[in-house]
């Protein structure tokens, strides 16, 4: 029963984008260098190639003259529940969705949305690990995964505009731009709502919050279901649009950009004339433009500072010159590039959902040790990023650790070296 | 069958038959794949789609096998990135700069072009060769390959073997009479033709799909594919 709807699936996203890139896949397996997870545990199913293996094998059973061949002689043998079971937990559990893969990839294949397109059969076929599930289900019926409901965004922005005395314009009529922030930012990070309250205000931008957009987080995205995807899209494209505003920043969370900015459009109506961005992209915008000042050499006293490419912001983002203009304005002297950087970067190991996921921690954690081991090469004593997933993933595995690290995010430390 | 009359007959009908299997059916594979559909793109670019899909052919084209040190992948794992190389490149001059190959070229489409002397394509025949054992034996022992290798990646190792192989055995005039290692020559290459489109050695038509939508979701997103 289950199978079939994932087979159903399979079959559906499968256009000529997706055939043609399965068809190009040569089995050389150079996947496995760039994938994290592999990396960190040696575990042969953890190779991108892998992880879509179900997709292949569908996808040549139904359309290929040979995979049919092949499944009829029993030289290949028809998906099963249990080849479901398998999977969910690769493709859930030991996958961000980070797309380096396709950089390693000789034939450049989009190996990270493929995976996207299994994760969407798994949902269908109902065998998605729990815990991501129950915070699916959670931001369906409350608004947030984190229960950020309507009295507790109330009481949270105003507690921040209290404690940090920053202005927060809330359902402002008119606006030029809504804001739309992740609850880990509002329930963790508070600071950075502060912190981009703060920036925006200094630069005179004419912004808003929406308490019917207030959450921007998408875990119908991490778990691959088009439906519920669109559910939550539709929440922050309704609160933009009963606002009248110009544009969309989306705060730092990197999957909830990759929804809105790369993904919407082709998933559903958008709104017209509603430009979706990323802070990482103002903040850049507003340093090159004049809008704030910044203090030169603000953290330059602090030890060594190094940034963390987020793989849903700068890799499939591309807001990857914008922070590092910034940090040669903060910290020319202190600051310093890991390697791999850029759209080369290894990624946090806490994206995708993973986080979510508790079977999933070894892994995550042993990810997290290699970035730890590129933070140690260069000598930082402070890392920063754009996304509060990483920062999430950072927090949590500095304490689990109990690293000596300062972890923070660009936006925080552009309010604190703002030039009044 | 004597030897001549059966080379007569491999490097004659079988061979044009082969040939036109391999024709269709990679015309067939490649309208399949068309025919699936291409949904639009509704998302607005941040960069050039173009840009990056030209970007991401030169970049396959020109650095990864001429300045492959700006891989991670080569710095990892640099044998079998080599390998893998000099299997590709060895297998292009072969085929199009061999001065023997190239006459068939001319024979099929009316013109030739200049090829390299013999003792540089022999030397690379021997080195794709040799990068071949490597791929072998890598696949036999990497734990990735392992698990993801089947019969047909197997058979595709051995049917690209094969050629190339009794080719060399054919130039060198060795263990064989010259009729019969030519017609062994040509029934390899046969089989080759009429395999390749039943298999994934048919990844260098798609390479160009791959390549194109790597550059264009890169490219579109400001990011260098």
């Amino acid at each position: 029963m289950t199978t079939q709807a994932a087979l159903r699936t399979f079959v559906k996203e499968t256009g000529g984008w997706v055939a043609a890139q399965l068809e190009a896949c040569t089995r050389c397996g150079m996947c496995a260098e760039a994938c994290h997870f592999y990396q960190a545990t040696g575990n042969p199913e953890y190779a991108p190639v892998w992880k879509i293996e179900l997709l292949r094998r569908a996808y040549e059973q139904r359309f290929t003259v040979g995979g049919k061949l092949r499944l009829a002689i029993g030289l290949d043998k028809p998906i099963t529940d249990a080849d479901l079971a398998r999977w969910s937990t690769v493709v859930y559990e030991a996958c961000t969705l980070c797309n380096k893969c396709a950089i390693v990839c000789p034939m450049g294949i989009q190996i990270g949305p493929l995976i996207h397109e299994v994760r969407s059969a798994m949902s269908e076929a109902g065998v998605v690990p729990a815990e991501l599930m129950a915070a699916v289900n959670k931001q369906m019926a409350e608004g947030s995964p984190l229960g950020m409901t309507d009295d507790v965004w109330d009481q949270r922005l105003e507690w921040v505009a209290d404690e940090w005395e920053e202005e927060i314009p809330r359902d402002v009529q008119g606006a030029d731009t809504l804001v739309v922030f992740s609850s880990i930012e509002v329930m963790k990070f508070p600071g950075n709502v502060a912190a981009i309250a703060k920036i925006m205000n200094a630069a005179g931008e004419k912004w808003t919050v929406s308490s019917q957009a207030r959450e921007v987080v998408n875990f119908g995205f991490y778990e691959g279901n088009e439906h519920r995807t669109v559910e939550i899209l539709k929440r922050v494209f309704d609160g933009a649009k009963a606002l009248g505003v110009k544009r969309i920043v989306v705060t730092e969370c990197g999957h909830a950009y990759d929804a809105l900015r790369w993904t919407a459009a082709n998933l559903m109506d958008v709104p017209l004339g509603i430009e979706v961005t990323h802070i990482a992209g103002v903040l850049g915008d507003f340093v090159r433009s004049g809008r704030i000042k910044l203090k030169a050499g603000a953290f330059d006293n602090d030890g060594a500072i190094t940034f963390h490419d987020a793989c849903k912001i700068q890799r499939r983002g591309g807001h990857i010159e914008e922070p590092r203009e910034i940090l040669k304005i903060l910290a020319p002297n202190a600051f310093r590039e890991m390697s791999p950087n850029r759209e080369q970067a290894i990624c946090c190991g806490g994206g995708g959902g993973v986080i979510a996921i508790k079977s999933a921690d070894p892994q995550r954690y042993a990810v997290f040790q290699m970035k730890l081991d590129q933070i140690r090469k260069v000598g930082a004593s402070t890392v920063t990023m754009t996304c509060s997933n990483c920062r999430l993933q950072f927090t949590d595995s500095v304490a689990h650790f109990g690293l000596d690290l300062k972890v923070t995010g660009l936006a925080q430390m552009v309010a604190d070296a703002l030039e009044v | 069958m004597n030897w001549t009359s059966f080379l007569a007959f491999t490097r004659g009908p079988l061979f044009y038959a082969a040939l036109l299997i391999f024709i269709a059916g990679m015309v067939y594979r490649l309208a399949r794949v068309v025919a699936l559909g291409w949904e639009r793109d509704r998302v607005k670019s941040r960069g050039s789609k173009l840009a990056g899909a030209l970007r991401s052919y030169l970049k396959g084209i020109l650095i990864w096998p001429f300045i492959p040190w700006v891989k991670n992948t080569f710095s990892r794992n640099p044998l079998i990135y080599v390998a893998g190389g000099l299997f590709h490149l060895g297998l292009f001059v072969v085929i199009f700069l061999g001065a023997a190959h190239m006459l068939v070229w001319k024979s099929l489409l009316g013109f030739g072009w200049p090829t390299l002397p013999l003792p540089i394509v022999d030397w690379l025949a021997v080195v794709c060769i040799a990068a071949m054992i490597v791929l072998f034996i890598n696949r036999l022992v990497h734990p990735v390959l392992k698990l993801i290798s089947g019969p047909a990646e197997w058979l595709n190792l051995l049917f690209v073997f094969l050629p190339m192989i009794s080719g060399y055995i054919l130039t060198h005039h060795l263990f064989f009479r010259y009729e019969m290692a030519y017609s062994l020559h040509m029934l390899a290459v046969d089989w080759l033709l009429i395999w390749i489109p039943l298999s994934r050695i048919s990844h260098f038509m798609f390479y160009f799909f791959a390549r194109a939508i790597h550059g264009a979701q890169f490219g579109k997103r400001a990011v260098a594919p």
